[in-house]
């Protein structure tokens, strides 16, 4: 027992070391690194306040994408939650569904935004899409699992009554977890803020956009105040939206 | 009022729960079905309103056909037929109000009633059941925030607004103390008597079930073993029902 552990150990820390030098990752390379990183914090200061502006106008365009394509996921992932909870939907249902939640849960926001700037074209739209494509399913798995940890005892009373099927998931079920669902939108809604402010990179709006634009043109100054308004948004949006969780669990 | 003909049911893989149990139930009569745990009374009960769908056999309520109804009799049949919990199963974020209206689900509209909306009259009857179960005044309170006891009384009410003719009980008391076990008793043969309701209610204390029941049914290893009035509840029967080791 005690020797299978410390195997475990050695095997652990083997696979560690070759991952590490087949990354490059080298202790020595990223200290004579730092005075590289210093110099770029140094050229960033002062940050440049001509461009708050746009900066703030970016930031809002990004709190819309997010807030936009997280409360059209919140409403498409009912019905898909719904298909994919073990206790509510027949295997011949549930199991092609959650294999396709899997598949598509598999593709990252950024990459979706790839996707549809090449479909729809440059702003914040695709952005929009990309959100709902990544958190619709991310969404309706959270929400799946919920369902299936549901007590099952209202239900079997509420079906007692007589009630519709319909009925039965209304008052039995949806009375049971929707304090819960608002709870992840929320913290979807958080996510998406974070995940939003790089859509800009690959051309899908918002506050990224900025960050790199100014990077590209090596105006330290003016990429700082852009970083510095990012962060500013994302702790407001996660604070507002931590204080409404607490009140609903 | 319920006709009960060699009703079997097995769980998957080959575990018999019940071996074709035939039972003949009158109307306004108060059963109480006593037996160990896991002597079939849960199953037996659940079978009735195909909670649990029996695998041979015939269950017929109030006339109308249970076993092999498609859905929308069933849901018919389910309407006459109130069922309460040993948890009390009560949707707990929902006030009382609208846990008793539940039970006019089988009633009301469909539409409105997914939007929460219940006319008046339905809102009329669920008030009745309330006052019926004595908690009125708390009709707006929320669920959970109910003791043990209330929680029982508002599932009862939630059983009475469905305007049923049968109520089933599952061990309606096992998780409330004595005391509360015999208000709850109480309610239920107040129901049985004033409004004529035939009751079939499984009880784990024997004392509880001989002082209300008008008829006891013995279940053992999935058999009904006994069946009669409570006065012909001798220590022989009660052997025959827990078992040589039973402690009456």
């Amino acid at each position: 027992m005690r020797r299978g552990r410390g195997l475990t150990l050695l095997i652990g820390l083997v696979v560690l070391v070759a991952v590490a030098w087949d990354t490059g990752a080298d202790p020595v390379r990223f200290f004579r690194g730092t005075p590289w990183m210093l110099d770029f914090v140094r050229r960033s200061l002062p940050p440049d306040l001509r461009v708050l502006r746009p900066a703030l106008e970016g930031a809002f365009k990004t709190v819309e994408i997010a807030l936009l394509g997280t409360a059209a996921s919140a409403a498409l992932a009912v019905p898909l939650g719904f298909l994919s909870a073990r206790n509510v939907a027949p295997p011949s249902v549930f199991y092609p569904a959650r294999a396709t939640l899997n598949f598509l849960r598999s593709i990252d926001t950024l990459v979706y935004a790839l996707l549809f700037v090449a479909a729809v074209g440059l702003g914040p739209f695709p952005g929009v899409l990309a959100v709902v494509a990544y958190t619709t399913t991310s969404l309706a798995k959270l929400y799946s699992e919920t369902i299936e940890g549901i007590d099952p005892g209202p239900v079997d009373a509420i079906t007692a009554t007589g009630a519709t099927r319909l009925q039965v998931l209304r008052f039995g079920v949806l009375s049971q977890v929707l304090p819960l669902f608002l709870s992840y939108i929320l913290y979807r809604l958080e996510s998406n803020i974070r995940a939003a402010t790089v859509l800009g990179f690959v051309g899908a709006g918002g506050i990224g956009f900025y960050l790199q634009t100014y990077l590209r043109m090596i105006d330290y100054p003016a990429a700082s105040t852009v970083l510095l308004v990012t962060v500013a948004m994302v702790m407001a949006v996660d604070f507002l939206s931590s204080r409404l969780r607490a009140r609903l669990v | 009022m319920i006709e009960v003909r060699g009703l079997r049911v097995v769980r998957p893989p080959d575990t018999v729960a019940l071996y074709g149990v035939d039972l003949a139930v009158q109307p306004g009569e108060f059963v109480i079905i006593i037996g160990r745990s896991g002597a079939g009374k849960t199953t037996f009960l659940r079978s009735i309103n195909r909670l649990v769908e029996p695998t041979a056999g015939r269950v017929r309520v109030a006339g109308r056909e249970v076993t092999g109804a498609p859905p929308a009799e069933l849901r018919l049949v389910r309407r006459q037929i109130g069922m309460i919990f040993q948890q009390f199963n009560l949707v707990r974020r929902a006030s009382v109000l609208e846990n008793v209206l539940a039970g006019r689900l089988g009633y009301v509209p469909a539409l409105p009633s997914l939007l929460g909306r219940f006319p008046g009259p339905d809102r009329e009857v669920a008030l009745e059941c309330l006052v019926q179960v004595g908690l009125r005044d708390l009709a707006d309170r929320r669920a959970d925030t109910l003791s043990g006891g209330e929680q029982q009384r508002v599932a009862i009410a939630r059983a009475l607004a469905q305007a049923p003719s049968v109520i089933l009980g599952d061990e309606p008391t096992a998780s409330l103390d004595p005391q509360l076990t015999g208000s709850i008793m109480g309610i239920l043969r107040q129901i049985n008597r004033e409004r004529g309701l035939t009751l079939v209610v499984s009880q784990h204390q024997l004392e509880t079930a001989l002082e209300y029941a008008g008829r006891i049914v013995g279940f053992r290893a999935g058999r009904i073993v006994f069946d009669g009035p409570p006065a012909a509840v001798t220590p022989a029967a009660v052997k025959a029902i827990y078992g040589e080791d039973a402690a009456p």
